[in-house]
């Protein structure tokens, strides 16, 4: 129990203060609001695959919330996680190999999972995630456009650190 | 139950998401500005826009309680009007400035000049006849809203007939298209004055007769006719139609004039009335029995 348990509380630290003090700076750095990097969600995304839906929903809510006390928007990033949390079975179930996962797969990383699988399915669920964030972020469909062009722009960006990260930690549980 | 937990188990997942959303849907429209602006505008166009639907549908169902005010409101002011076109002179020169009521009640030099003549009970035409050589109407004012015989019966457009009949909660009118109707109105511009009957046929013109015969001339078709004020009953002034013929030698007494009024209140088509109380009434009737005896 605790085997899995710990990596997935460092990996929910490490995330949050990542994003909250160094990706967030990032963001800053550079004078546009279309240049955003978000990388909590893989904490959502390489939780064990066994993980119950609701168990999933609410610590998706519990990462973004974290995550919202750096940016100071209370609830944004929760809603994201949240939403996150529920669709990474749909996303699991368009890119699980056949027959499923079994337990020889605990996290969904290039390590258990081929690299191939593993970018289309962080690509579809980063995907999800961003659109829902910034819909959330502007609250209006008014602004569908430039919502559209910021997870577009966020999402190429947040991929190449999804990438990095897998490469350099290759987590396995 | 079981069923229902089964299902939410099932669910769960989708269950705990609406959840937390809108939890995280509160919390952010609760502490982000921008969303909260945005929010607040939302829900007031919506919001707006219900509340307009709730109001349409309880306006609907307030229409009869508002036609009843209105009538009320239509008495009062009625019985304002008929009662200021009584008031003597010496008020004349304060009658922008003094209200009727606040004089009325302190001033106790002018209260004899001014004091209102006249009272006004609305209420709603039951049975209506005009096809009859004699017709009657059918009101729904009767001896508990103080409606005695020989009241005056009037609509905002012009008269309707006189009371006759009183039981507890209904009265009978005489209709002006009745034989025996005779209602003293005059012709305004010219001063003339006459009595008004029906002689049957067409329901909506009545005969002006005893016309003075020196107005021959003077009296075109188009002059209003009114009522004269030489009536306990009849206020001065109401409405009641206009001459749409020259005059014309009364056949039966050749030194008067008759003239066709046509009616200003459709009566094939009468409602709303009032019932036109007049506050002398016995003291009237009490003098006017001594010249009888």
């Amino acid at each position: 129990m605790n085997s899995i348990v710990i990596p997935n509380l460092w990996r929910f630290v490490g995330m949050v203060l990542l994003q909250g003090l160094l990706l967030k700076q990032m963001g800053q750095a550079v004078h546009t609001t279309h240049f955003n990097v978000l990388l909590y969600p893989l904490f959502i995304l390489f939780l064990p695959i066994q993980t119950a839906a609701p168990y999933l929903v609410l610590l998706g809510f519990a990462v973004g919330i974290s995550v919202d006390i750096f940016y100071q928007t209370p609830g944004v990033h929760a809603s994201a996680g949240a939403f996150s949390g529920f669709t990474r079975a749909f996303v699991f179930a368009a890119f699980s190999p056949k027959g499923g996962f079994s337990t020889k797969e605990p996290i969904f990383s290039p390590a258990n999972v081929s690299w191939q699988t593993y970018l289309y399915g962080a690509s579809a669920f980063f995907f999800l995630h961003l659109f829902w964030y910034f819909s959330v972020d502007a609250f209006t469909f008014v602004f569908f456009g430039s919502i559209m062009l910021k997870t577009i722009i966020a999402w190429f960006i947040s991929m190449i650190f999804v990438v990095l990260y897998a490469a350099l930690f290759n987590p396995k549980i | 139950m079981g069923r229902l937990f089964q299902l939410l188990l099932k669910n769960g997942g989708f269950v705990t998401l609406i959840f937390v959303e809108l939890f995280c849907f509160i919390i952010i429209v609760k502490y982000n500005t921008s969303q909260a602006v945005i929010w607040a505008n939302t829900s007031e166009i919506f919001g707006g826009r219900l509340m307009e639907r709730r109001q349409k549908v309880t306006d609907y169902f307030g229409l009869q309680e508002r036609a009843d005010s209105l009538a009320r409101v239509l008495d009062s002011l009625q019985a304002r009007l008929a009662n200021a076109r009584v008031m003597q002179f010496p008020l004349r020169d304060t009658f922008f400035s003094i209200s009727f009521d606040t004089i009325y009640g302190v001033d106790t030099i002018r209260r004899k000049s001014i004091r209102p003549e006249y009272d006004f009970v609305s209420g709603k035409v039951v049975e209506n006849s005009i096809t009859n050589a004699n017709n009657w109407l059918l009101i729904n004012r009767g001896r508990t809203d103080q409606v005695a015989p020989h009241m005056a019966v009037v609509s905002p457009q012009g008269v309707v007939g006189i009371i006759r009949h009183v039981s507890d909660h209904f009265s009978i009118a005489m209709s002006v298209l009745h034989s025996q109707t005779r209602i003293t109105a005059s012709l305004n511009k010219v001063g003339a004055f006459g009595s008004l009957v029906w002689q049957g046929g067409d329901p909506s013109v009545m005969t002006l007769k005893d016309i003075s015969k020196h107005f021959q001339d003077r009296i075109k078709p188009g002059d209003l006719v009114s009522t004269s004020g030489y009536s306990v009953m009849f206020p001065k002034d109401h409405p009641v139609g206009t001459v749409i013929s020259a005059p014309s030698p009364d056949p039966g007494n050749p030194h008067f004039l008759v003239v066709q009024v046509k009616l200003s209140q459709d009566m094939s088509n009468v409602s709303d009335i009032s019932i036109v109380r007049n506050l002398y009434t016995p003291e009237i009737d009490s003098l006017k029995s001594r010249i009888k005896q």
